[in-house]
């Protein structure tokens, strides 16, 4: 295989420390198709702003006219024109003074100075909208289907940067079932580390409350026996008869994941797994729900060196941020949901000096509007429930249409601007960005950049390059940091 | 016309542009070689560009002939901003005149020498079927491998690999043949045997337990065909599997050629879902519609050729070109086909058409029938070599860890020993196409059975030398059916729609009859329970010795059933029909049903079942016992999931209410015959891993996400996943039945006897003097279970048990 190292290109520090002790996967070449960093020039990492990202996902499709980016305030009324419908909350004032958002989303407001709000974000026209085909894009960059099985963003972070520290798994996933839900198997299809093999693939940790679980000995067994079970292995491999493969690559590579395995297990950072280790008051404050307590986790493990971690709302059709009806009501409990543990999130990383090296992301795959289903022109499938054209039942109330043509994507910390304002919708429908529009490979860019990768980072995987954003032309919104 | 040729008559320094046509060899070449091409030539195509061939420079207007100003790399030639300057920054900046060359080279409508490319010319693999001269047989090794391994060895002064001991060998024979350990007893006999044909037997035996290598066989070949029991596309209808069809052909041996031809010109629905790919909803790019997946389906997995470059833009890495890819597509496509260069019409009609004319033709004036048959029949033509070569370089790369060409995808890559590529592939051939027949060559050989090497982790495939098979690690596959094989555990119950057994002809039709559901006494009332739970019952006992039996079973809308208080399966949609083959759990005397029902809709609904039991006895008759009258319901349900526990004779019993079930009558009463006759001829083989679809444990052990086709498995094992099997409380669970298999088996015998079986159990070998007493000195005499589930579990984690040798 073919790929040139410049020697001047530098290497993140933390990339150098994670291949000398990380297994496998990440040296192997001696089965086909292991995929190699390619590396040389024009591509030069920009540098970190951020250690850590926590991608919060809203799973379902968010409404921004609900959430972030509130329009024209139409209470309910019996028999309202469904086209008279732009936002089903008023708006609130938040912490910076341009910024208004959606009411029920108090304590979010409140720490608005932390962050930028980008408006603007936009997704393409996939014919259907569908939620996994878009939450696939948005996970991976790229459209779906391809040719290749595509990593997961966190998975080009476990790839490229390795962990924050070496004992944390570098990429863990909260909230989301993958087994017994609805489009469980798409929803697999980007879970995943792709090509780049299982070393890179998330940790899934559906239960908050029973993430500790996954990194403790199995119910039942002692934490001495637990130690007395690993030193037989390691006696047991000592006293093998073939000693002339201990040298062997694929035998050494098994070991280092077995010492991994047993340093994690082993370690004080597997305390950061267990919520409940926390007072009770801070538990309460993030308990509104399984997402809550994930929050919670969250910042748990990125304070013990997690590199990045997703928690979501979680999607499962018809649930929670996949409004079709009902969605006013819906939505205000999502909110009730979110705003409370996201807005604690935020303080506790300030307080504990570590948002400055974080960056948190809210977003979803696309959002949602009352009466357009995809975006101007779009010839996809209206699939609300309700289809008439004026509402005479509260269930009506909401915005059940999936819309494209411009969403929000809410950061905070990893050196974005503090109280920024970036983008801009529509006023009157359809609520299209006007302002700044920032494609999905764009906002790869843009993590990416804070994260400190290129765009154009590469790997060759089956004799063709492949991006961390799509053919390498992702471009950062550098307005954005500060 | 090579570039150095150019190179030596180029001036040093370009011309001027002048009132001259450019003269591309000699003005443009240069620059673009000296500039350009690190980057943009040969393999290389940064940001998706490269200028190997002209098609390829005018990719995404990158340069419109006749229109410098329009072309995006002059643009990007004179940028000024470091972020999008080419040639990027580090590097110097084009002189004026280079670039007012380039600007009247693009205006003049960019010439280009025919046939020129910046790209490396590649080898290129013969297509016609060779059969070279055997060598002389040295040392004895008269197997064809080995003469032709042997002259590979001593003309390059190769060392030649130690010999296999028998146990390694039988471990490893055996997990590449039908995928599982040998049990300590066959160790014990194979290494005791002392007949000098001992392996020949060994492999021969192996190739015949049919059901075993089907199962073990279906892995390779649901990758290979991308066939899974679940994945993408199946949502909503846009996926069929081939598990039935492909299962039957692995368990009759069906010939490679027939396998062809029955995967591309289907004779029926069966074997469609290989070229029919997945319809994925909503708009797909150019690059995977279901012709073009056709295209690059049968180029990767009968080809070895990767057509997915070329389905987007003439390939940069090897020479297929767009056209090529859209030619095979067309054969399958419906629709007339227009090409699509990156995403964006060409304009052009694609012609069908295959890749190697000189065998032969499809014509394109045929029906898409016609044409998949010609394309079957070239594909099984006796002058293709290629498609022999491929598969059994696939086979040469499962058993021997890599490929004679490496990577096994990539057939147009030179193998290391061409002979014995060619050799393989024509033998295929001339033994009909018959599978196992390569198998048994490859495994006979002294060359298979030899030590693997100690290998590095850095195998540059350019110089590669045969060094002997390498190891494997074993296969998500094989290692949760080591683990079932080992503690017992394992469902009962399998995803894959296959026979494991032989229907009878007429069984189906004989065994089709009308559903009959029963439910609980709220049906009387009209008034169910909010998501109502009822437990039906029935007691039988068998009238004679039983040859066969199998269940079948279904609720509105989920349930568990019970044989004899063990869980036999559970279902949740209550559209599907469970099965079963359930004889060796039917006891002799009373044996005892219990199914608990629960309807677990939203609103108010009742909970009802539909089974059916057949026996089939000894001689020859049989009895079936549906749900009807003959049931009891009880409205309450004893909490948990041990039925053992539950204090049945407490509960108000009352005869099950038979009613039908109109609409699953409609939808899914056609099942039951065959549904009823595949579990009751069912084969009790422990299920195998093959069979049922992927839980997250197999996945992170590697089994692929079968929405493309990736034919290779990973080596390693990873972090996650060691950190998975340490903290697994359910495989302790597995391991201590199996702890307490072994020890209450082994009562009385020394304690050296234990550590013996485990070894060989887990192992296939025999442990070494000093190991038996250091795990002396760990266990004492009368080993505690959980000293022998620890010592299981730690056993499975080494190298030993996970790397096949």
């Amino acid at each position: 295989m073919n790929f040139e190292i410049d020697p001047t290109a530098p290497e993140p520090i933390v990339r150098r420390d994670f291949l000398a002790k990380l297994s496998a996967a990440s040296t192997a070449a001696w089965m086909s198709g292991a995929p190699q960093l390619v590396r040389g020039k024009g591509i030069e990492h920009p540098e970190a702003k951020a250690d850590a990202c926590i991608l919060l996902w809203m799973g379902g499709g968010m409404a921004a006219p609900e959430t972030f980016d509130p329009k024209r305030f139409a209470p309910y009324e019996n028999g309202m024109a469904v086209d008279s419908v732009l936002s089903t909350f008023p708006s609130i004032d938040t912490s910076v003074d341009n910024i208004k958002i959606c009411a029920g989303l108090e304590n979010i407001a409140q720490v608005m100075d932390r962050g930028t709000l980008i408006r603007s974000a936009v997704q393409p026209d996939l014919g259907s909208i569908l939620h996994s085909r878009h939450q696939y894009h948005w996970h991976t960059g790229y459209v779906p289907p391809q040719t290749v099985a595509c990593p997961h963003i966190g998975s080009w972070m476990a790839r490229v940067l390795g962990p924050g520290n070496d004992v944390m798994p570098p990429f863990i996933n909260i909230g989301q079932r993958l087994e017994g839900v609805g489009e469980k198997e798409e929803l697999k299809a980007f879970t995943t580390a792709g090509f780049f093999g299982s070393e890179y693939g998330p940790m899934n940790l559906p239960f908050p409350e029973e993430a500790s679980q996954a990194v403790r000995p199995p119910e039942g067994m002692t934490n001495d026996r637990f130690a007395n079970r690993d030193k037989l292995f390691r006696q047991l491999v000592e006293r093998n008869p073939h000693r002339e493969y201990s040298s062997d690559h694929q035998q050494e590579s098994l070991m280092r994941s077995m010492d991994n395995a047993y340093r994690l297990l082993n370690s004080k950072e597997r305390e950061a797994f267990d919520i409940e280790q926390e007072p009770k008051e801070v538990r309460e404050t993030y308990d509104t729900g399984r997402f809550g307590r994930g929050c919670l986790l969250a910042r748990r493990l990125v304070e013990n060196g997690a590199r990045f971690v997703e928690v979501t709302t979680e999607y499962v059709p018809f649930l929670h941020w996949d409004t079709h009806a009902d969605g006013h009501k819906t939505a205000a409990r999502m909110h009730a949901e979110i705003d409370r543990p996201i807005a604690q999130l935020i303080l506790d990383l300030e307080e504990r000096g570590l948002l400055d090296r974080t960056l948190v992301i809210i977003a979803s795959e696309f959002s949602r509007d009352a009466i357009m289903e995809g975006k101007p022109g779009s010839e996809a499938n209206d699939q609300a429930a309700h289809k008439g054209d004026f509402i005479t039942e509260e269930k009506h109330y909401g915005l059940h249409r999936h819309f494209t043509g411009g969403t929000s994507v809410m950061t905070f910390g990893g050196g974005v601007k503090k109280g920024h304002l970036y983008g801009k919708t529509a006023d009157e429908r359809p609520l299209i960005a006007v302002e700044n529009p920032v494609t999905v490979m764009d906002l790869h860019a843009t993590v990416m950049t804070a994260m400190g990768v290129s765009p154009k980072t590469e790997f060759d995987i089956e004799g063709r390059p492949f991006y961390v954003t799509e053919d390498g032309k992702g471009k950062a919104v550098m307005d954005i940091f500060a | 016309m090579s570039l150095a040729l150019f190179l030596a008559i180029a001036p040093v320094s370009a011309a001027e542009p002048s009132a001259e046509p450019i003269d591309f060899s000699h003005q443009i070449v240069p620059i673009l070689k000296e500039r350009c091409s690190e980057c943009h030539g040969g393999e290389k195509s940064k940001g998706g560009f490269s200028i190997n061939t002209r098609a390829l420079f005018l990719d995404d207007e990158t340069a419109v002939p006749g229109k410098a100003d329009e072309s995006y790399f002059i643009e990007l030639l004179l940028e000024t901003d470091p972020d999008y300057m080419m040639p990027p920054e580090k590097e110097p900046r084009l002189p004026a005149a280079e670039i007012a060359l380039l600007k009247q080279w693009v205006n003049e409508g960019m010439e280009w020498e025919p046939g020129f490319t910046f790209g490396v010319p590649a080898y290129e693999p013969p297509l016609l079927p060779h059969r070279p001269e055997l060598p002389t047989m040295t040392n004895g090794r008269g197997n064809p491998v080995d003469r032709l391994i042997d002259h590979y060895l001593t003309a390059g002064e190769h060392e030649r690999p130690a010999p296999l001991d028998d146990a390694t060998f039988l471990r490893r024979a055996s997990l590449d043949l039908i995928g599982t350990l040998p049990a300590p007893k066959e160790t014990r006999a194979f290494l005791a045997d002392s007949a000098p044909d001992k392996r020949d037997q060994l492999i021969d035996d192996l190739l015949t337990r049919d059901l075993p290598y089907t199962e073990h066989w279906l892995t390779f070949w649901n990758d290979l065909l991308r066939n899974d029991y679940a994945g993408t596309g199946f949502i909503t209808g846009g996926r069929t599997q081939i598990s039935a069809w492909l299962y039957e052909s692995l368990k009759n041996n069906k010939r490679f050629d027939t396998m062809v031809r029955e995967l591309i010109a289907p004779p029926d629905e069966q074997s469609a879902g290989f070229i029919n790919g997945i319809k994925w909803r909503g708009t797909v790019s150019a690059g995977q519609t279901v012709p073009i997946q056709f295209s690059q389906s049968i180029s990767q997995s009968l080809l070895g050729i990767n057509m997915k470059c070329a389905s987007c833009h003439d390939s940069f890495i090897d020479r297929w070109t767009l056209a090529e890819a859209y030619g095979l597509a067309a054969i399958y496509s419906e629709e007339p086909l227009e090409l699509h260069r990156c995403d964006k019409a060409t304009g052009e009609a694609a012609k069908a058409a295959w890749l190697f004319p000189e065998i032969g033709r499809v014509d394109p004036a045929a029906t898409k029938d016609e044409r998949l048959k010609q394309l079957a029949e070239l594909l099984v033509h006796p002058d293709n070599g290629r498609v022999p070569r491929t598969i059994v370089n696939r086979l040469w790369g499962q058993l021997m860890g890599r490929g004679i060409v490496h990577p096994l995808d990539a057939m147009q890559t030179e193998p290391w020993n061409t002979d014995l590529l060619d050799w393989l592939a024509a033998d295929f051939q001339d033994h009909g196409y018959d599978l196992k027949h390569t198998l048994r060559v490859i495994v006979s050989s002294q060359a298979y059975q030899s030590a693997s090497p100690v290998s590095q982790e850095s195998d540059d495939a350019a110089h590669y030398i045969y060094d002997g098979p390498r190891a494997k690690r074993l296969t998500a596959e094989q290692f949760i059916d080591a683990i079932w094989q080992i503690t017992d555990a394992g469902p009962t119950a399998y995803d894959a729609p296959v026979a494991r057994g032989i229907v009878p002809p007429g069984m189906k039709q004989k065994l089709s009859f009308p559903s009959s559901w029963v439910w609980g006494p709220s049906v009387d009332r009209g008034l169910p329970l909010d998501g109502e739970k009822v437990l039906l019952r029935r007691d039988f006992k068998p009238a004679k010795p039983i040859r066969s039996a199998g269940i079948i079973a279904a609720a509105d809308n989920a349930y568990v059933l019970y044989l004899n208080n063990r869980q036999i399966f559970s279902g949740e949609k209550w559209t599907d029909l469970d099965a079963a083959p359930i004889a060796s759990q039917i006891h002799p005397g009373q044996n005892r049903i219990l199914i608990v029902a629960e309807n677990r809709g939203s609103k108010p609904n009742a909970a009802g079942a539909f089974a059916a039991l057949r026996i089939e006895y000894e001689d020859g008759t049989d009895e079936i016992i549906v749900t009807d009258e003959s049931w009891q319901v009880s409205e309450t349900v004893p909490p948990g999931t041990r039925p053992g526990k539950w204090k049945l004779d407490e509960l108000n019993w009352e005869t099950a209410r038979v009613l039908p079930n109109a609409t699953w009558k409609k939808q899914t009463d056609a099942n039951i015959g065959p549904t009823l006759a595949t579990a009751s001829v069912g084969s009790e083989h422990r299920v195998r891993a093959s069979l049922v679809k992927a839980d997250e444990l197999m996945r992170s052990l590697g089994r692929p996400n079968r929405d493309q086709i990736v034919t290779s498995r990973p080596g390693e094992l990873s972090t996650l996943e060691a950190v998975n099997l340490s903290t697994s409380a359910s495989l302790i669970e597995d391991l201590r039945a199996g702890a307490e298999k072994l020890t209450s088996g082994n009562t009385g015998s020394r304690p050296e006897y234990l550590i013996e079986e485990i070894y060989l159990a887990l192992l296939t070998r025999l442990p070494t003097a000093e190991e038996i007493e250091f795990l002396r000195s760990i266990l004492g005499n009368e080993p505690s279970s959980d000293a022998v589930t620890d010592l299981l579990w730690a056993l499975t984690m080494t190298p030993d048990f996970f790397i096949v040798r």
